[in-house]
């Protein structure tokens, strides 16, 4: 009676103990956790704590004031309802219009014989590794309503005197959302379509349903956990959303909450930064019911689809459909990734973004991004913040995950909520209370003001996201596959690797690549927590940009989707198959 | 008679003498700060103007003259004052200088307490009779972000051109001015504030109505004049200007003068390097540190810059200023802003 997981909890009958328990012994494993929780408890609790701290007292961490509620008091206006009405309204259209095309193309690509799905799979989840300035700009100049391209173009094509777009309107905010939101879902959920067990399918099917059906109540049922943490993250994500409401909802006067907390720091004389912590306080209860409506769905149910029995992923034979497939996937990727793509690359090599004449014609802009000795040392810093943080991140996010998931450890949830709540913490507001966290340590602890302080900050903010992913992998994991791998004799360590490890790869590898990029691209926190020689690229951009350079930023914009084309490919291409064939 | 003017002589001579010794003294002492500074080797500068170019070129002529280093930290204004607040408030003295506009670096560091007495330093003296007065033992005006109308000068031409501010109640642009946001922080609400104190509630009653088009992406709105959009936007930043060299733009500086941002020095308390901090105040003000300033649109603090500017900043470099925001009266202006501009 042992269970492939934490020992404690041995009361999974049959399972195998933990290998660690015959180590170091049921202490040590209870040591092992207990740190494990102390470690969540200093990413997310401490930080947390600090803000929390802000939202009742009238004045932030270390100047002296009263403990009052007055940012709660102050935040209940019908204004405020109404901007928390404009953010649930975004948040919801986007997660829901975003999770129906993450899951149709997840389906092309992992499920049917469409042309190149391969090469599709990296393709179209490219605008979600450029910076939202960067695609905020394109879109600026595609769905401006006077002059932008889209409307000349219809213009000019049907002699119609209207423009049919404009993206300074809640539905620009909406639009740009979902630039993020789509390629964000799909690469959360096509690889959970690909492990899926075909005789599931092919079990209904033979029950004599229509594939419909069979794709309704079979697979996207079994997909259930996978899709459900994936729309609340990407829900959660839509309350959060900063900039596209910045740049295309102000200006039409939409208002949402992280706007309001925004201006409640920035554009008062003396920042309200009780105002802003009670304001996101309460969005964290709002995220957190959401979350425990989650748990609540998938209580009590199994959704293992990978076991032991002759697994392997079945690719539907769409006849002569599988080009309309393709047609498909060819305007999804003209329309959210050559448009605005196409915008930057043209504004790399132009003098001015937008302003595209032959004597304008230039690549000053690339010698001044190699010339730039800040941005490198800065791209330097991030490289390694990034390789370290996605890597250190994913395998605390296993680790949460295997606790959370694969065992019945009394505290399981207390973990899982721990890495929880971050994400549901604003990140204009999160990046303060990292700050306050880090600077108000011991003066021993030599955190604040050194690249480590970074290192943290993105863990934290990471590993909500990494346990969210891994989670949605090992829930497919069937115990019978490991169970099987002991009873045939397979220590814990080659357990671990060729099931666990081996299996959930292609999760750990999408996260991995999203943390990466999320790193690479967070600038909350980044911007608080920097110091002189930890320079990281999104507080260098954000430097460019706010100095009108988006044409440098378009240089570096088109770098970043060099690098996701080059990650993304070896991990295709390569690292998929040697971790298969471990 | 004679003993008199002997007297008188005697007096002046002494009085001479006295200046002179006074002025060795003076320069002593500072040439005492100087080589305190050069031990201390470096000196680190946080300010909210963030990135900007000119910024590296005045590090890069202070460390030529002086061998000091300077580590810049440059964040946006509310991470800034944030930031050293929470350092100072756990004892982690990291910074020595902070560079922020007048009216934060009085409200959120001066009566605080948070700034530490500079004395005078020698290029002091430099400063204009506008920013003499603005000068104390604490803070010290450096440069000042000079606003004007951006407009499209394919669109606005000739006898159409604004030449006042109140030229923007014309109904003719109604609809049709973008402009930095006067609800939020920013050159938007310094134009706000200063026009209200300056021109009359009356004109903002009259400008409320013109149907004004509020963003804060301040490089896309120049693009969107420039590109036709909009034929000018508000209030523009004379720098930003010069940047877009060979788009059919122009600035105008109205009659009334320029709305100003004036950024100040201050000394933080605990500053690990007090004298290349002192060193490094003394610097900003001089023609050197200034002429790198004017020539990248803004505007210089001290007398005597004007002339040496390149031709394309010589348009700002004599502007006249209308004003620049009150500190005091910020909120309540912001307040206004927004019941006004809905």
């Amino acid at each position: 009676m042992v269970a492939y997981g934490i020992p404690s909890v041995d009361a999974r009958p049959g399972r195998f103990r933990f290998l660690a328990d015959a180590l170091v012994g049921r202490l040590g494993v209870n040591i092992s956790l207990g740190l494990l929780v102390l470690f969540l408890i200093f990413l997310s609790v401490y930080p947390l704590a600090m803000l929390f701290y802000g939202s009742v007292h009238s004045t932030p961490p270390g100047a002296p004031g009263e403990f009052n509620l007055d940012g709660y008091r102050q935040m209940v206006t019908a204004e405020n309802f109404q901007v928390l009405l404009n953010t649930v309204g975004i948040a919801l259209i986007t997660s829901t219009i975003s999770i129906t095309m993450a899951v149709f193309l997840a389906w092309i690509v992992a499920r049917t014989d469409t042309p190149f799905s391969r090469q599709w799979e990296v393709l179209i989840t490219l605008p979600f590794f450029i910076p939202p300035i960067l695609t905020a700009m394109a879109w600026a100049m595609l769905g401006n309503a006077k002059i932008g391209a889209i409307n000349q173009f219809f213009k000019w094509a049907t002699g119609a005197s209207f423009s049919p777009i404009d993206v300074y309107s809640y539905w620009g905010v909406v639009w740009h959302l979902m630039q993020y939101g789509i390629p964000f879902l799909f690469l959360l959920t096509v690889d959970a379509f690909r492990a899926m067990d075909p005789a599931l399918e092919e079990a209904a099917s033979m029950s004599g349903a229509s594939r419909w059906r069979v794709f309704r109540t079979t697979t996207l049922t079994l997909m259930l956990p996978v899709l459900l943490s994936a729309f609340v993250l990407s829900f959660i994500r839509g309350v959060e959303a900063f900039e596209s409401a910045l740049f295309f909802g102000t200006p039409a006067g939409v208002k949402v909450i992280t706007t309001t907390i925004f201006d409640s720091i920035t554009q008062r004389a003396v920042p309200e930064y009780q105002l802003a912590t009670s304001i996101a306080f309460s969005v964290m209860a709002l995220m957190f019911l959401l979350v425990i409506i989650q748990w609540h769905i998938l209580r009590g149910r199994s959704f293992q689809t990978v076991t032991g029995k002759g697994y392997k992923p079945k690719v539907i034979a769409l006849g002569r459909w599988r080009w309309a497939t393709f047609a498909f996937l060819c305007v999804f990727f003209f329309i959210t990734t050559i448009l605005p793509v196409g915008q930057i690359a043209l504004g790399s090599v132009f003098k001015f973004v937008g302003f595209y004449r032959w004597n304008m014609l230039t690549l000053e802009h690339y010698s001044t991004i190699m010339n730039n000795g800040e941005l490198w040392r800065a791209i330097r810093n991030t490289l390694w913040l990034g390789l370290v943080g996605a890597t250190t991140t994913m395998m605390l996010g296993t680790i949460v995950a295997y606790v959370t998931v694969r065992t019945k450890w009394r505290y399981r949830k207390v973990v899982d909520a721990l890495a929880w709540l971050p994400w549901m913490m604003p990140g204009v507001v999160l990046g303060v209370g990292l700050l306050w966290a880090f600077a108000f340590l011991p003066r021993n602890i030599p955190i604040y003001g050194t690249i480590w302080a970074l290192l943290f900050a993105y863990l934290a903010l990471g590993m909500p996201l990494a346990s969210r992913i891994m989670s949605g992998a090992y829930t497919q994991l069937s115990f019978d596959l490991e169970e099987c791998s002991r009873v045939h004799g397979a220590s814990w360590l080659q357990t671990l690797l060729r099931i666990l490890v081996a299996l959930s790869w292609p999760s750990f590898a999408v996260g991995w690549v999203l943390t990466f990029f999320g790193i690479l691209r967070e600038l909350s926190a980044s911007i608080l927590l920097y110091s002189v020689g930890s320079e990281v690229l999104s507080v260098e951009l954000y430097k460019l940009w706010t100095n009108g350079q988006a044409e440098q930023v378009s240089v570096v914009g088109l770098m970043l989707i060099g690098l996701v084309i080059i990650f993304r490919w070896i991990q295709i291409q390569f690292l998929n198959r040697q971790i298969s064939a471990i | 008679m004679l003993r008199s003017a002997i007297r008188l002589l005697a007096a002046g001579t002494i009085a001479v003498a006295f200046a002179g010794s006074a002025a060795a003294q003076n320069q002593a002492d500072w040439d005492k700060v100087i080589a305190e500074a050069k031990k201390e080797g470096k000196v680190s500068l946080y300010t909210s103007t963030l990135g900007a170019p000119f910024h590296l070129d005045i590090i890069k002529a202070f460390q030529a003259k002086y061998g000091i280093t300077i580590e810049l930290l440059d964040v946006r204004a509310s991470e800034l004052d944030e930031r050293i607040r929470t350092e100072q408030a756990s004892g982690r003295y990291n910074a020595d200088v902070v560079q922020h506009g007048s009216a934060s670096l009085l409200t959120t560091y001066d009566r605080p307490g948070i700034l530490q007495a500079r004395g005078t330093v020698p290029n002091q003296k430099n400063l204009g009779t506008l920013f003499a007065e603005g000068a104390s033992d604490t803070r010290i005006p450096s440069y000042v972000l000079p606003y004007g109308i951006l407009i499209n000068t394919d669109l606005v031409k000739g006898a159409d051109e604004p030449k006042s501010w109140k030229d923007l109640l014309n109904p003719k642009w109604k609809g049709k001015i973008v402009s930095d946001d006067f609800r939020a922080l920013g050159g938007g609400s310094v134009f706000f504030s200063v026009t209200e104190d300056k021109l009359g509630k009356d004109f903002h009653e009259k400008l409320s109505q013109q149907g004004i088009i509020f963003s804060r992406d301040v490089g896309n709105d120049e693009r969107r004049v420039a590109a036709g959009e909009y034929p000018m936007r508000i209030p523009q930043l004379a720098s930003n200007t010069l940047r877009m060299k060979g788009l059919p733009i122009k600035l105008v500086i109205p009659e009334e003068g320029m709305t100003f941002v004036r950024f100040d020095l201050g000394i933080l308390k605990g500053a690990p390097h007090p004298n290349a901090a002192k060193l490094l105040t003394d610097f900003y003000l001089s023609p050197e540190a200034q002429l790198i300033y004017a020539n990248a649109g803004m505007g210089s603090v001290i007398n005597g810059v004007g002339e040496k500017v390149t031709s394309d900043a010589k348009a700002f470099a004599g502007a006249k200023f209308l004003g620049t925001n009150n500190p005091d009266t910020l909120n309540a202006q912001l307040d206004r802003a927004k019941a006004l501009y809905k």
